[in-house]
């Protein structure tokens, strides 16, 4: 056998596919990021329908039973409410007295809950440890402190493992009109359900107190609900505060005869929450129903949660349903454009064969972007659009109902109309979860919405992300390839190839991968840098930046001479080229790891990162060169980098983008500081990614300056690190409820490594 | 060996000694065996129709299914109507409706959003439920291979002579039936269990009705003779709710049950509404699916089958020469045994039940019992002079003398 001859061994079909894809790695790159662009712009096309994907929730099957007599009742209610704005104020909780009186007339069990809102502190180490910690400020003035009420009903023969948690903001300091009115419709559905034998679930009526912020209240309440506390801190607080003393002795002459209870009343784990929400805005057409789904870090309730209310607001009580849209959008020319592009196409489509159904009106096309769009931004951003928020934090699905009238309220009988409908969907949404048997698990919880009605799917919008980040490693495989190939043919020239030379050249891609990482340290580090920044007392916004910016520059040549001094910088030319190329590849392959690990913890934020990443990475030349050479490609290329950088340096891309949804009036530097500090406030996945691009920028403009460039493809590793990071807290966040305690054992890792 | 026996009685009755030595000694020995009511015959097709048992079987959980616990409980209260006392029911109900915290209507089940009949009322005795309608026990049930401490009113403790109405309603695909939404009951499953059924002698003639989608489909592996089934739609198609109670806020019946359950109310138990009326009265376009029967299997013709031979607990009945309602109740019985094999005459309009269980839930019956006790003893002993010429005349004889001395014992 061994005397045949031997053919060299076929490849596998797969090798030789990536071999030539390989090979032809320009192309092949300009063809998948066109496609990735593209296919984001075809996902309103791509849409689907959405539907209600349990059976046991079964909405609009029971007619509602909440009437006009529940309807008066609450217009009373709301009448109190708004009364008390003419009383004089004494303790400061009528208001919270009044509701708990009306709740206590119900039946329901009812209890206030203090709390002091948490001091948004930005701590590095929050990113690696559960946000409970060390956030209880036991030294906070007695002035300084929310009340929210909560009553409890609970379902006569359910056996009170789970509750329905119903939120309504409102402002105790100034009782708005609007505000009563939320009030007012979750009265109705509470005296309904007070009443009702139907319940499985409890129903947990948290009325929450929005002085301080609506999110503020409402995740201080949860945090209360989940986190037991077992010593007694209102007692020590009733002691130095007379105001909260009086809190809970009032009512001993109330017409039951019993007191409040002032410990902290739970039910079971919730299966949903609804935040209701009214805003006076005077809609011209019909009632309004919006809906704001996005809690922190991009996740989003279970789809069927927003399919039951979408379902019983159309089509049981006539509410023009609305997801929140990026307006500016919808006046955009090339948008419409594109639309009517895609219509045409669908038109020749359908046109060949009936059968395929491809393309959308134009107009239904730009809203769709439009939603899409904010969907994204929302999501990228990381900061919930609500209160809502606050309960996914809790794995707890839950989203905001924004209620808006036709006209104004002022008229009785409208104000009627429009409480009973409110009740009535209210209603249908809780009778539908009371059926529910388990938590939402059937439908999406990955995905975008385009419309109410529609969405797009994980499956379908990964496409466009993949196709976006595919060059990345091919890119990096042919730099490496070349670089490689380079190298032994110099050897060739040389001498006969030592041995231990082999082995050493396949290492070479080691002392690449050390100086990459020694920039994302550096950026961590300068991430780290507004810690200390935030200790300084009495500093305004824009001292802030310029501190920060200041310091981080000066962190950028510490950092520049400890990697490019040792080395030498006589071989230029060939080696250092070649050099560069493997330094590039592995800068590239760290990306595409970290866009890969970042789309599957907040596909949006990796998106979006993609989009800015990967021309940047693709394109990226030691700019020296190019001037050095001089012709016109080179030199544009030279100017697309400066340019792309520029964009995507964030305080940049802040200015723009502000300045193109606000006008470019009033910006002012300080206000990138702020937007950052309110991203802390959320540990947003955003702030640690804006820091990235921040330093991206940072090295780039390092590499104008130096000869080196080495540090010119570093600016490309910083973002690596910092998208692990965020990976990192992305993880926590998403999985905390569950796996506080594994996070924990992670950090007393990092605290062991940190101290070897 | 049973033949033998039987032979041997025949050989017996003959002789009066030996008659009254059985009398006295017999029923002692058969009556521990559970298979004293249906005396054993050589073979199934000469076997008289003894009983009639019904096992009802609601396969689903969750308060969404809420219609199939309606499906069974109406099938139930419909064979109760008919005839079928709750010791030969087989009730099995996989959740309970009732008592689910969802119930607008605690404690009360309804099929219809009239809200008119509450299903859930008195009277009703569940054997299996909640977890306890398992795949393993439904199969159980079928072939009797119980545990020891498995008491007899969960068993299905029917015999050779015994129709049975086996009723399941869920949810199904192609050849299976979805048990607890956890696991599944086969077509090979069924025909497996029919199958030792019939060996075991367990039944005489089988009806299985399915409301389920595909139920068709549950129906291809079965073999046994004497099996006839009807399901709700064939295979590929969808079995549907009837409608929904927007009260209750869930649907409360399916679509064949439903037309199923119409055609019953119509009836009472003296009705001779053949099966193959109850097969006609499906309406594909009201079903919105297709009722399929599978007959292949069964001998009589449908025409001919009163649907109470199924549904209710009307036997055929018996023309015996002699009287056998004499007052002495075990004599009564013995001599309804012997004549049984010998003299089966198909006759519709004479009311006489030969089996005393029957005798017992005949409410019909016993009125006329009661109200002319004289006329009937006169036209016995009257039939008792007629035929003293007759092979069994010892016998009679012999009962005839038994009565004087009774009257005398409770004179005295």
């Amino acid at each position: 056998m061994a005397e045949t001859e031997a053919p060299r061994p076929r490849q596998r079909p797969i090798v030789r596919l990536g071999i030539f894809l390989i090979s032809h790695s320009f192309s092949f790159s300009v063809v998948c990021c066109t496609a990735g662009v593209l296919a984001l712009l075809l996902l309103p096309i791509l849409a689907k329908n959405t539907y209600i994907s349990e059976n046991a929730l079964m909405p609009g099957s029971a007619n509602p039973m909440l009437s006009n007599q529940d309807v008066l009742e609450a217009n009373r209610f709301v009448k109190d409410l708004i009364a008390l704005n003419s009383k004089p104020r004494g303790s400061g909780i009528e208001s919270q007295r009044l509701i708990a009186q009306y709740m206590k007339d119900l039946g329901a069990e009812v209890n206030y809950h203090k709390f002091h809102p948490q001091i948004t502190q930005f701590h590095p180490l929050q990113f690696f440890s559960s946000p409970d910690s060390g956030t209880v400020e036991r030294n906070i003035s007695c002035s300084f402190h929310g009340v929210n009420t909560v009553g409890i009903t609970r379902a006569p023969r359910g056996d009170g493992k789970e509750a329905i948690v119903l939120v309504t903001p409102y402002n105790s300091q100034k009782i708005k009109q609007a505000e009563a009115l939320s009030l007012g419709t979750a009265y109705s559905v509470f005296s309904l359900l007070s009443r009702v034998t139907w319940l499985a679930k409890d129903i947990i009526w948290l009325v929450s107190d929005s002085q301080h912020g609506e999110y503020a209240a409402v995740s201080a309440w949860l945090r209360d609900y989940h986190i037991p506390m077992f010593t007694r801190l209102h007692t020590v607080n009733a002691e130095t505060c007379p105001d909260i003393n009086y809190l809970y002795d009032v009512r001993d002459n109330s017409v039951t005869g019993r007191k409040i209870y002032d410990g902290f009343k739970r039910a079971g784990t919730m299966a949903a929450a609804l935040v209701i929400k009214v805003v006076d805005r005077s809609e011209t057409f019909d009632d309004n129903l919006n809906i704001y789904a996005e809690a922190s870090n991009g996740q989003m309730p279970n789809l069927d949660l927003i399919n039951i209310v979408n379902y019983l607001a159309v089509h049981r009580q006539g509410f023009r349903v609305k997801v929140e849209k990026l307006w500016s959008l919808l006046d955009s020319k090339w948008l419409k454009n594109l639309g009517e592009l895609f219509e045409s196409v669908g038109q020749v489509v359908s046109s060949i064969n009936p059968q395929w159904k491809f393309g959308i009106p134009a107009a239904d096309y730009t809203e769709g972007i439009a939603t899409l769009a904010s969907s994204l931004y929302n999501q990228a951003l990381g900061v919930p659009t609500g209160p809502h928020g606050a309960f996914r934090d809790y794995q707890v699905d839950a989203i905001t109902l924004e209620l808006s009238p036709r006209a104004s309220v002022d008229k009785i009988i409208r104000q009627n109309d429009f409480l009973l409908r409110g009740g009535r969907l209210i209603e249908g949404v809780i009778l539908s979860v009371n059926n529910l048997l388990e938590k939402f698990h059937q439908s999406f919880f990955l995905y975008l919405l385009t419309s109410p009605g529609k969405f797009v799917s994980v499956g379908v919008y990964m496409i466009a992300f993949a196709l976006l980040v595919a060059p990345l490693p091919m890119v990096a495989a042919s730099l490496y390839a070349d670089a490689i190939n380079l190298n032994s043919s110099q050897n060739n020239e040389k001498t006969v190839a030592d041995e231990p030379g082999t082995a050493l050249r396949s290492l070479k891609w080691v002392n690449a991968a050390k100086k990459v990482f020694v920039v994302h340290l550096w950026g961590s580090v300068v991430s780290l840098l507004p810690y200390f920044i935030c200790q300084i007392p009495n500093r305004s916004p824009t001292v802030s930046f310029i501190i920060w910016f200041l310091l981080s520059v000066l962190s950028f040549f510490i950092m520049f001479l400890i990697l490019a001094s040792p080395f030498s910088h006589a071989k230029e030319s060939q080696l250092h080229l070649r050099e560069w190329a493997i330094l590039k590849s592995v800068t590239m392959s760290a990306t595409f790891i970290g866009l890969c690990l970042m789309s599957v913890i907040n596909f949006s934020t990796a998106e979006l990162g993609g989009l800015l990443l990967v021309p940047m990475c693709l394109m990226a030349q030691p700019m020296r060169r190019d001037i050095r050479v001089g012709s016109l490609s080179t030199l544009s290329r030279l100017a697309y980098n400066l340019v792309f950088c520029l964009i995507g340096f964030p305080p940049v891309t802040f200015v723009l983008l502000k300045g193109a949804f606000e006008g470019f009036n009033s910006i002012n530097v300080g206000d990138f500081w702020c937007w950052v500090e309110s991203l802390w406030a959320w540990s947003s996945a955003t702030y640690l990614y804006i820091e990235g691009i921040l330093y991206l920028f940072g090295a780039e403009r390092g590499s104008t300056i130096t000869r080196n460039s080495r540090s010119e493809e570093a600016y490309l590793a910083i973002c690596q690190l910092v998208l692990l990071i965020l990976c990192v807290d992305s993880f926590r966040k998403v999985v905390h409820p569950h796996m506080v305690r594994t996070v924990r054992m992670l950090n007393h890792c990092i605290v062991l490594a940190r101290s070897l | 060996m049973l033949f033998k026996i039987r032979t041997l009685f025949d050989s017996m009755a003959v002789t009066p000694l030996y008659l009254y030595l059985f009398l006295f000694l017999g029923p002692s020995n058969f009556s521990n065996s559970p298979f004293a009511h249906g005396f054993p015959s050589s073979s199934s097709d000469t076997t008289m129709h003894t009983n009639n048992w019904a096992v009802l079987v609601c396969t689903s959980r969750f308060w969404f299914n809420y219609r199939h616990m309606a499906n069974t409980l109406s099938l139930y209260r419909t064979v109760k109507r008919l005839g079928i006392p709750d010791e030969r029911i087989i009730l099995m109900l996989a959740d309970d409706m009732a008592c689910n915290a969802r119930n607008k209507y605690p404690a009360q089940v309804f099929n219809n959003e009239n809200h008119k009949l509450n299903l859930y009322g008195d009277n009703v005795e569940v054997d299996y439920r909640g977890y306890e309608v398992t795949v393993e026990n439904f199969l159980r049930v079928l072939t009797g291979r119980h545990e020891t401490a498995v008491p007899r009113s969960k068993r299905l403790l029917s015999d050779e002579g015994s129709h049975i109405l086996l009723y399941m309603t869920g949810h199904g695909g192609d050849e299976f039936l979805k048990f607890q939404d956890s696991e599944e009951l086969q077509s090979h499953d069924l025909a497996d269990a029919v199958k030792q059924m019939k060996e075991k002698r367990r039944f005489k003639e089988l009806l299985i009705m399915v409301d389920t989608c595909q139920a068709a489909t549950l129906f291809s592996q079965l073999q046994s003779p004497g099996v006839l089934a009807i399901g709700s739609s064939m295979k590929g198609e969808n079995s549907y709710s009837h409608h929904l109670d927007s009260d209750v806020g869930v649907s409360v019946v399916d679509r064949f049950t439903f037309y199923t359950l119409a055609f019953f109310e119509r009836l009472n138990m003296y009705d001779n509404a053949s099966l193959s009326s109850l097969f006609n009265s499906y309406n594909p376009s009201t079903l919105m699916s297709t009722a399929y029967y599978r007959t292949d299997l069964y001998q009589r013709r449908l025409e001919e089958v009163p649907v109470t031979n199924f549904f209710g607990s009307v036997m055929e009945t018996i023309h015996t020469d002699a009287a056998y309602r004499a007052p002495s109740r075990k004599t009564s019985g013995r001599a309804d045994i012997k004549t049984s094999p010998d003299k089966m005459v198909t006759d519709d309009q004479i009311k006489t039940t030969t089996n005393s269980n029957v005798l017992d839930q005949s409410s019909d019956q016993k009125q006329a019992d009661q109200a002319c006790p004289f006329a009937r003893l006169m036209s016995s002993f009257k039939n008792k002079v007629q035929t003293v010429e007759e092979a069994d005349s010892l016998v009679n004889y012999g009962l005839v003398t038994m009565i004087p001395l009774l009257l005398l014992s409770t004179l005295l």
